[in-house]
């Protein structure tokens, strides 16, 4: 019996030990692999990054020197920090950095950026800085401690520490100045600082130098550049990032400009550095016999273990934090990443005094205009181009009403007589971003998958959110939010089930667009979603919320029209009775609202009660940010926003088991299948045939610049039609400098699959500068005008829903006329569109029919009377 | 009740003129040789039977949609005057955005076409049955921004039977708890006639929506396509935050309530229910003794039946 048990000791430990050897070969191949798939590779990324990478390994090494004065190394590390792009940046976009070979981090915190991160050992400090890191050039352009950017006073300085809190003293390439008791303050006024000349307690301080020299001594709150005010408008950027246990590791810095961060002052003339300093802890000087408390606290090496969390905020060993950065042992292992940024947003206002001619419509050509823009307004044998945002159909009505010269849209629009041609611009489209982050720090979802029916789900409200929503008739049972929901579970396992509000709902658009015609009409193909839409229960029992039930699909605009208020005890929702889908769902106005809100993880979801103690009321609002490691959040977002903020986007299905991402790869085949009906027509891309095909993003949106054919005067008509000829050639090269395209977006070839869109645009940009309307104005009218338009019941409707909404599209029509002086009666001067009345055949009929019926009844009544009773019995 | 007449119902069937009163047997007296009519079987018996039944259906449906909907419709007015001219004194009148549907929100005088009328707030076929309403998610008339009123054109008082006729530069008076306006008309719009682009942000648009007829000359009883009105104010009261919501389907024009299904069910279940015991009653009481107590009732059922059913067509009827 023993033996028995012992040999299968034996076996259970060979097995064991093959294991072991077999997880230890497969880890450190599937570890950088598994880097290098990155849900982000948008359109353009591989381009790019062989433009404006950066890659540099350095070792770096952590020595003690005895008290003999023998240096004895503590631990070398040979690492390698890459980027992957690293010029012409914008404000707020976000470059990836990765690292590998690094010491693994200890003690990872809930959130790792600014002062935050600070409670963490051995991350990689990683912080935007001014100026370039060469010793030769004069202070004001070098890169200095004092130039970097951090948000709070905590990162920068050390203040009053005891000794055994005091190790940077004890730091082996430290000057002797840079040990004394009071580091930093010289030439500090009495009344900038509380007193910090306190016997036996240690203080330095990293100031922080403006870009036009104010300094900021960094003692205490107030003494901070205005940028790092609590809650200020963005967030901080630097972060103390985690290092996973095979010293790997990547996060996307987001990087800020001048517009964002005037103190720091980046722009495209300022030159500035992205530092990433591996923290392997402090070198120590030689020890004291015995040694002093802080000789010891100097040679701490951390404790917490490697891959832990210190979710708490517990104390760490501050030689092995990211705190003492600015220390020398650490300064000087920092890898120095030079970025350039490109032009300000407000290039065009400033250099150009001459009136632009704006382009109205969509979004989703915003980052290519920012691209573009100065490659038209800087050079004189050019027009001034700028491109006003709005929806596609208000761009389109300005055009036709001629407020616009011409509009971009992304499909055909109904409009009047007068013919229309639209020339193929830049092909894009719309993704879902996202913001998962894996549970247990595993860090951030790499590939999420969503098929048609979880975004009808989402749309149409049918998640509870909250067990506010139990109450809501008709869809009880359902699932909280769609981490609770068995079908996104299957689709995307191993991630955390913990109810989240702004998992019930995906951030989307409250006005027109064709982004939202395009989703429902991916959403109308599949049948299943289609099939829950009209009612019908998913197989795991969930039902569509009954206000939604059999809703129109597609359509242009999605409205709200849960009107379900929960019965609560809650005063601050008795008090602030509230459709509470509603404010779940609280869709915004724009595609870049969605982008910021998942840029900071902050959900637009407005539930949050706040009590206001002047007035003793409650009010609800936004909720707070997600915190790192457990954001679960949604948006629809632009590829060009997407990639260029480094947003993850979600693969959709199209065929069983089959999931598309926005690829070059996708977004080719998608401009494959898609048809032209008429030549200066859109070409329209069908979902069944996307599904069919099975390799082609649902998502892809081709953007046209659609013009009038007649009546266009010259110079305008001359104006599009240059428009339209640059961009599909000179604009269609992949970078990231003045006139290019920018990445979300798949550049228009001569040849090849995209070649039909350039020859198309070519023929319509000859028809707007000709405006001719060659054959019979009849034959060619490119709109057949279906006068009962699919969801606009009244034609002033879409005013309506605009107007009072403060941020209404800037830009438009007004500018024509000064509000002031137009006499209110001479509208009527510019038609925007025609009247489309409704007809009821039943109202009209139905008062003739029952009086019809009444007297026919009347006289079948008389007639049964004297023909059809039997006569009187003669008695 | 019922136990003490058990006798009298197991006896005979009592016919119309059985128990004769004496005052009764006065007035009938010179009549009284000729015997009664057989009543009529077999197919005469259904046609006689359903053309009645027709007849009584369409005549009263008629006569309440033109005659009795038009009292209705004043007394509601009466009601909701009374209600709002309170809220305006103590200036507790709804602003905006959310309002309870039914609710007064304006007062609504058009001197040209002799409209004087409370505005409630919600357009579904329902609302529209007390005066003109107002389309939600829409600012106030009066406030700034585009607004949209709808009326009836031809049933229910028919508040908006003559919008077709207004002409540019007419008056048109709006009064809120924000105060009065005068709005001018800029002009009447059919099928294809072209939308009007305001320019001015300052300004406070009102789209008055009706139906009308094609022109023949039934035109008054046939409105079957929408008709619309815009007004305008270059100045305008401010219009508070939060709009954005869409009305439901049931409340753009033209559009039916179908929510009103079930209660019609249930009145119409209700008059059969009554029909049977009218049907019993008769077995052992007088006719005038049943129809003095079930008269009322039945006039009742057959109100609010109609009313109800109405929910069910065009709102701007």
């Amino acid at each position: 019996m023993s033996d028995h048990l012992s040999r299968v000791r034996t076996a259970l430990g060979l097995a064991a030990a093959i294991a072991v050897v077999g997880i230890g070969l497969v880890v450190p191949a599937s570890g950088p692999a598994a880097a290098v798939p990155d849900a982000r590779t948008e359109a353009g990324t591989a381009q790019r990054a062989a433009s404006s990478a950066y890659s540099a390994t350095k070792t770096l090494s952590r020595v003690f020197v005895d008290d003999q004065g023998v240096p004895v190394p503590q631990a070398s590390y040979d690492v390698t920090v890459e980027a992957d792009q690293t010029r012409n940046l914008r404000g707020r976009q976000r470059i990836r950095i990765s690292w590998s070979g690094a010491q693994p981090s200890g003690g990872r915190a809930a959130t790792p950026y600014g002062e935050k991160g600070l409670a963490q050992e051995y991350p990689v400090v990683i912080m935007q800085c001014r100026g370039v890191d060469d010793a030769s050039l004069p202070l004001a352009r070098q890169l200095r401690p004092e130039t970097c950017w951090t948000a709070s006073v905590a990162q920068r300085s050390q203040l009053l520490r005891s000794e055994g809190e005091s190790t940077w003293r004890r730091d082996l390439y430290a000057s002797e100045a840079d040990k004394q008791a009071l580091v930093g303050t010289a030439g500090l006024e009495a009344d900038e600082c509380p007193p910090l000349d306190v016997t036996s307690y240690n203080t330095v301080l990293t100031p922080f130098v403006t870009r036009d020299g104010t300094s900021y001594p960094a003692c205490d709150i107030d003494s901070m550049p205005p940028e790092a005010a609590v809650d200020a408008a963005f967030p901080p950027a630097e972060t103390a990032a985690y290092t996973d246990e095979d010293g790997n590791g990547s996060v996307s810095f987001e990087v800020r400009s001048d517009v964002e961060n005037e103190s720091l002052g980046c722009n495209d003339k300022v030159a500035c550095s992205i530092v990433v300093i591996p923290i392997v802890g402090l070198s120590c000087q030689q020890q004291a016999t015995p040694p002093t408390i802080d000789d010891l606290a100097c040679r701490r090496l951390g404790q917490f273990p490697q891959g832990s969390s210190n979710a708490i905020g517990a104390g760490i060993d501050l030689a092995v934090g990211p705190g003492l950065w600015w220390s020398e042992s650490n300064w000087r292992n920092r890898f120095t990443i030079p970025v350039t940024f490109g032009l300000p947003p407000d290039t065009c206002d400033v250099l150009d005094p001459r009136a632009p001619t704006g382009f109205y419509g969509t979004e989703l050509l915003a980052q290519a205009g920012l691209q573009w823009s100065p490659a038209y307004c800087l050079n004189t044998s050019r027009f001034k181009f700028q491109l006003n945002q709005m929806s596609d159909v208000a761009g389109f009505r300005l055009m036709e009403s001629g407020a616009g010269p011409a509009a971009v849209v992304s499909s055909q629009q109904d409009g009047g007589d007068t013919p229309v041609g639209y020339a193929p611009t830049a092909v894009t489209g719309f993704a879902i971003g996202y913001e998962v982050d894996r549970p247990k720090n595993a860090g951030e979802l790499q590939n999420l998958r969503l098929n048609a029916r979880l975004l009808a789900k989402l749309l149409s409200q049918s998640y509870l959110a909250s067990d506010l929503g139990r109450g809501h008739p008709g869809i009880g049972d359902n699932p909280l939010a769609i981490m609770n929901d068995p079908e996104f579970i299957k689709l995307n396992p191993g991630l955390s089930d913990i109810t989240q509000e702004a998992g019930a709902t995906v951030l989307s658009l409250s006005n027109d667009s064709d982004v939202i015609h395009q989703l429902t009409e991916y959403i109308a193909q599949d049948k299943d979603a289609t099939a829950f839409l009209k009612g019908t229960a998913d197989p795991w029992g969930m039902r569509v919320n009954p206000s939604y039930k059999g809703i129109d699909v597609p359509r242009s605009e999605w409205p709200l029209l849960d009107t379900y208020i929960p019965e609560t005890q809650n005063t601050c929702r008795k008090e602030n009775p509230s459709v509470y889908f509603s404010q779940v769902a609280a869709p915004v106005t724009t595609l870049r609202k969605i982008s910021d809100a998942l840029l900071d993880a902050w959900p637009n979801v407005q539930t949050k009660c706040d009590l206001d103690a002047a007035t003793l009321k409650y009010k609800v609002g936004r909720v707070d940010r997600q915190s790192y490691g457990s954001r679960f959040m949604l948006g629809v977002v632009s590829l060009g926003d997407a990639a260029r903020y480094g947003i993850k986007t979600a693969s959709l299905q199209t065929r069983k088991n089959k999931y598309v991402g926005p690829t070059d790869a996708a977004l080719t085949r998608a401009v494959v299948l898609s048809a032209q009906k008429k030549p200066r027509l859109p070409f329209v891309l069908d979902q069944a045939d996307v599904v069919r095909d099975g390799n082609a993003y649902p998502g892809t949106m081709v953007v046209y610049t659609a013009a009038l054919l007649r009546g266009l005067d010259a110079e305008t008509a001359a104006k599009v039609a240059q428009f339209v000829r640059v961009s599909t050639t000179e604009g269609q090269r992949r970078g990231s400098g003045n006139g290019q395209l920018p990445a979300g977006y798949l550049p228009i070839k001569k040849q090849g699959p995209t070649g039909k869109l350039f020859r198309s645009a070519q023929v319509v940009a000859d028809a707007i500068e000709a405006q001719t309307p060659a054959p019979g104005p009849k034959g060619e009218d490119p709109a057949p005008p279906p006068p009962a338009a699919p969801s606009s019941d009244l034609p002033t409707s879409d005013p309506v829903v605009d107007a009072p909404v403060a941020d209404a599209p800037p830009a438009a029509a007004p500018t024509a006329a000064p509000a002031t002086v137009a006499p209110v009666l001479d509208v009527e001067a510019a038609p925007v569109a025609a009247t489309a009345s409704e007809k009821s055949g039943t109202a009209g009929r139905l008062l003739p029919l029952l009086l019809l019926a009444a007297i026919v009844g009347g006289l079948v009544r008389l007639g049964s009377r004297f023909f059809v009773r039997p006569p009187r019995s003669l008695s | 009740m019922v136990e003490s007449h058990a006798d009298a119902a197991s006896t005979e069937v009592v016919p119309v003129v059985q128990p004769p009163t004496p005052r009764r047997q006065k007035a009938r007296a010179p009549r009284a040789p000729r015997a009664p009519r057989p009543a009529p079987q077999g197919v005469g018996a259904v046609v006689a039977t359903t053309s009645t039944m027709v007849t009584l259906v369409c005549v009263w449906a008629v006569l309440q949609l033109l005659v009795l909907s038009g009292v209705a419709h004043d007394r509601e007015q009466a009601l909701l005057y009374a209600d709002f001219r309170v809220q305006l004194a103590e200036t507790t009148a709804p602003l905006g955005p959310e309002i309870a549907a039914g609710a007064p929100v304006a007062i609504l005088e058009i001197p040209a076409i002799g409209v004087e009328e409370v505005v409630v707030e919600g357009t579904a076929s329902g609302d529209l049955l007390d005066g003109p309403g107002h389309l939600r998610g829409t600012p106030l008339p009066g406030q700034r921004g585009f607004s949209v009123v709808m009326g009836r054109a031809a049933t229910y008082g028919a508040p908006f039977a003559h919008l077709g006729e207004l002409r540019r530069g007419d008056d048109v008076e709006v009064l809120t708890s924000q105060g009065a306006k005068t709005l001018e008309v800029i002009g009447v719009r059919h099928e294809g006639d072209p939308v009007p682009a305001f320019d001015d942000p300052q300004a406070a648009v009102v789209t008055f929506v009706s139906a009308e007829g094609d022109g023949g000359w039934l035109s008054a009883l046939t409105p079957q396509t929408t008709v619309y009105v815009d007004a305008v104010a270059r100045e305008s009261f401010p219009t508070p935050g939060g709009y954005g919501l869409t009305a439901p389907q049931a409340e753009q024009e033209m559009e039916r309530d179908t929510a009103a299904l079930p209660l019609l069910a249930l009145w119409l279940a209700l008059l059969v229910g009554l029909s049977v015991l009218v049907v019993l009653a008769r077995q052992r009481w007088s006719a005038v003794l049943v129809w003095t107590v079930a008269g009322p009732a039945a006039i009742s059922l057959a109100w609010v039946a109609t009313d109800t059913g109405m929910r069910l067509l065009p709102n701007l009827l």
